[in-house]
């Protein structure tokens, strides 16, 4: 009687041991997965001319469907002038110039623990603070946040800003 | 010639009376020239005139107070306890072994439960195993917000819109003069 209750304390004992090990290991894993992710994240910015004039809507711009709703919908023309790619550290600005001569400064503040990104943006002319100081966003992997209003050659800039945009949903 | 279905439902319907004005003066003309629907028509007849001197016959043999008193009674008598079983029971026999064997089942399904918490945790993907679950935060949101916006000396608005997937996006609209190329 002995024997049986020791085995199956044992087996109790084995249980809960090898799910303690095999959960402590995805934790170890993930956490490192965690580490290496948030350091660096790879984001993209999307400068669009966009115009009330009648012409084409760029193709590359048909996924992003929020662009044909209000208040994007009064535009009949969008054109990609430039899609840099960079990289977000933490803490670290990364700069985007823009064709009007300001530049996009971009910051990764905090990775949230519900796997969204905390990120300020400004939009300014060099050392000036002449259009947008200060703007700070939340935003999941592949979601963007646009920043519009600044007038261009006839027509109006659509900054999109996608975080960690491998992993967009659409 | 055998009659169709449907023209013997309708004679029963005519034998019962269930049909209507034209219908019967027109099964009443088709009965003129089939004597076999006759034939039918009198043995229901008959069949009917039997059942109603046979029911007659014997709602008057039946006394039917006497019979109602007996069912009376009957409700009204008190129960009868049905007595236990006096039937030997056989006395239940102790069959060596079969508790270890009981435990050992238990044993082997301890190893099989441990084997199983194993698999799923092992099995669980690492993307359901990510800091959200580990902070015992909420699930994982779509979309993008506004925290915080300064638009210094111009006027904005911020708007929410709707993306691909139905999340909603933000958008800073910020009014702005003609910078100019560079």
């Amino acid at each position: 009687m002995n024997l049986i209750r020791h085995l199956l304390a044992i087996a109790v004992v084995l249980a809960a041991s090898t799910a303690g090990a095999a959960a402590a290991q995805h934790s170890s894993s993930s956490r490192s997965d965690r580490a290496a992710s948030t350091s660096t994240v790879p984001a993209e910015v999307l400068v669009v001319l966009a115009k009330e004039e009648p012409g084409t809507i760029d193709p590359q711009l048909k996924k992003l469907t929020a662009l044909r709703r209000p208040p994007f919908n009064s535009f009949r023309s969008m054109e990609i002038l430039s899609r840099p790619k960079l990289k977000l550290t933490l803490g670290k600005d990364a700069l985007v110039s823009l064709p009007n001569g300001r530049r996009v400064k971009l910051t990764l503040l905090r990775v949230m623990p519900d796997r969204r990104y905390k990120v300020r943006a400004a939009i300014n002319r060099p050392n000036k603070s002449d259009y947008l100081p200060l703007l700070q966003v939340v935003a999941s992997a592949g979601d963007p946040f646009f920043v519009a209003g600044q007038t261009y050659q006839g027509g109006t800039l659509v900054v999109g800003v996608i975080v960690d945009p491998k992993k967009t949903a659409h | 010639m055998q009659r169709s279905n449907t023209e013997d439902e309708k004679l029963q319907m005519f034998f019962d009376g269930e049909l209507a004005p034209e219908e019967e003066i027109a099964v009443r003309r088709d009965l003129e020239g089939s004597p076999e629907a006759m034939a039918q028509l009198r043995e229901w007849t008959q069949l009917r005139e039997g059942m109603k001197s046979i029911s007659a016959d014997w709602s008057k043999k039946v006394d039917s107070e006497a019979l109602f008193g007996r069912i009376q009674a009957q409700i009204g008598s008190p129960t009868r306890e049905v007595e236990p079983s006096k039937r030997h029971r056989p006395e239940l026999r102790v069959v060596p072994g079969r508790r270890e064997r009981r435990i050992w089942g238990g044993v082997a399904t301890g190893f099989a439960a441990a084997a199983v918490i194993f698999l799923a945790v092992m099995a669980w993907p690492k993307s359901r195993l990510g800091p959200t679950d580990l902070a015992g935060a909420g699930t994982r949101t779509r979309g993008s917000e506004v925290l915080e916006a300064d638009f210094g000396s111009n006027t904005g608005t911020i708007f929410e819109v709707e993306g691909g997937a139905g999340e909603s996006l933000a958008v800073v609209w910020i009014d702005d003069e003609e910078v100019g190329r560079p």
